[in-house]
């Protein structure tokens, strides 16, 4: 997999990846948080403590949920130290609050769109730690819970920020549940884009918008001025969220045609989500209204359909979506269709 | 802590190459996602020493060895990134230059929440520690 950039250009090494990035491009302030990611301790971090969930009430009545959020106090321990649970009164932290704020959001879609009571369908508390690590520029689910940096300030805002990116890591968990999609190769590309349908419908739900209204971007609020882009990701147009001289060029295709082959990245799955997420686009764009209503309701269905494999792959989960949106619809109707006619669009169903 | 004798216990000659990528996390940026690639032959014998040693901290330290399938080596979770070491001989390729064709002959995914503070700054800096 070696390219020619990966040849030396002084002795031992390739060009080191951020920091002479930051040296050459890079502000007075991001030359200091490069430096600053570098104090981590020179040991072994800690590694997980007892899994959070364990030591928490099991779960809450139907249609509310149990939010209990944490923060890491800059270092790399989870869950860290719990700072506001359910029905507890606000904190002056706006990344708790948006945690908070956005967690509760994102259980509301769920339960009032589909009835899903949480994460496990059996309310499963919401557990999430913010000010994870220093200058942290992530967001991860790591199978018990959701985690939040702050970003270094300069590239990326703090990750609660978008109530897409929180909502994004939410629905990894329920796409464990519910299919356990490998997180690799085309399986993994479908595990990411429900994640990002999801994110996008809860903001939409959110906002109130009909598909048609919606920006259709993931962590639109996250990049900051400094950075030459507008999301992480546009569903409508995968491909052109940002191009940037520090963090490049949005890979992300919208059709088949150009499926990117790679080790990275999982085998591509944040690159090659492109092209479902542009089907999920197109299928609500067609039917209109509010997207979560059809074709929302058809990809969840999908999610939990029984033949849903976890190595499945884009042909044989948009087959299962073609299916769904017949057996709730009718054959041939304009919802078949509409989900049909976007999988052609992106060169997945012939 | 003397493991001459395990046969996973990553090895660097003059001939080897370690390569270290950080990949993952909620989305790629192909700006950020450069390798880092050391050439064996530009190391002082105790360089690669360090890096022996390092490789099999990070091995005891929870990494996953990732030469059998690709997902067996994933922690647990999505969105989470990891650095993933690979050593490979590119001189054993026929005519003797680097055939990218050939898998590396050693693969470890280790979690970036997991991995040492000394891989965090070779990767970040290629600054390296040297062996007696
Ligand atoms: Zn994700």
């Amino acid at each position: 997999m070696a390219r020619p950039d990966d040849t030396l250009s002084r002795p031992g090494f390739t060009p080191p990846y951020i920091l002479e990035r930051l040296r050459e491009h890079g502000s007075p302030r991001q030359r200091r948080c490069a430096e600053a990611t570098l104090t981590h301790d020179h040991s072994f971090r800690a590694l997980r403590g007892p899994q959070a969930a364990e030591r928490l009430p099991a779960a809450s009545a139907p249609g509310r949920p149990a939010r209990y959020i944490y923060t890491a106090e800059h270092r790399e321990t989870l869950p860290g130290r719990l700072v506001r649970e359910e029905g507890q009164p606000g904190i002056d932290d706006p990344a708790v609050e948006e945690a908070y704020r956005w967690l509760g959001a994102t259980y509301r879609f769920f339960w009032e769109v589909f009835e899903r009571h949480s994460i496990d369908a059996e309310g499963m508390p919401l557990i999430g730690t913010v000010h994870f690590g220093q200058d942290y520029d992530n967001a991860f689910w790591n199978g018990t819970q959701m985690v939040f940096g702050d970003g270094d300030g300069e590239l990326f805002r703090r990750f609660t920020v978008a109530i897409d990116v929180v909502a994004h890591e939410l629905a990894h968990g329920v796409t464990e549940r519910e299919s356990g999609l490998v997180y690799a190769g085309q399986s993994g590309a479908l595990n990411e884009s429900l994640s990002d349908v999801f994110g996008s419908l809860v903001k939409q739900f959110h906002r109130g918008e009909r598909a048609a209204q919606a920006d259709w971007l993931i962590g639109a609020e996250l990049l900051t001025e400094a950075v030459q882009g507008r999301a992480l990701r546009s569903m409508a147009e995968p491909g052109s969220a940002f191009d940037d001289p520090v963090l490049g060029r949005d890979p992300q295709p919208g059709h088949m045609d150009q499926f990117v082959v790679t080790q990275a990245d999982n085998g591509g799955v944040h690159i090659n989500s492109g092209i479902p997420n542009r089907a999920f686009y197109l299928a609500a764009q067609a039917l209109d209204g509010y997207a979560w209503e059809v074709a929302g309701r058809v990809w969840y269905a999908t999610l939990r359909d029984p033949r849903l494999s976890p190595d499945i792959d884009f042909a044989g989960f948009a087959a299962l979506t073609v299916d769904n949106a017949d057996r709730r619809h009718g054959r041939q109707s304009r919802e078949e269709q509409a989900v049909r006619d976007a999988w052609r669009a992106v060169g997945v169903m012939p | 802590m003397s493991r001459v004798d395990d046969p996973h216990r990553p090895r660097l000659g003059p001939g080897s190459r370690l390569t270290i990528r950080r990949e993952g996390g909620l989305a790629h940026f192909p700006g950020l996602a450069a390798p880092r690639c050391i050439e064996g032959d530009k190391c002082t014998p105790g360089q690669r020493r360090w890096l022996e040693r390092l490789l099999g901290e990070v091995l005891e330290g929870g990494a996953v060895e990732a030469s059998r399938t690709q997902a067996e080596g994933q922690p647990s979770g999505a969105d989470r990134r990891v650095f993933r070491l690979a050593i490979d001989e590119p001189g054993e390729a026929a005519g003797g230059g680097a055939d990218d064709t050939l898998p590396p002959r050693w693969t470890l995914i280790v979690d970036e929440t997991r991995a040492p503070g000394s891989l965090v700054t070779l990767w970040r800096h290629g600054e390296l520690g040297e062996e007696p």
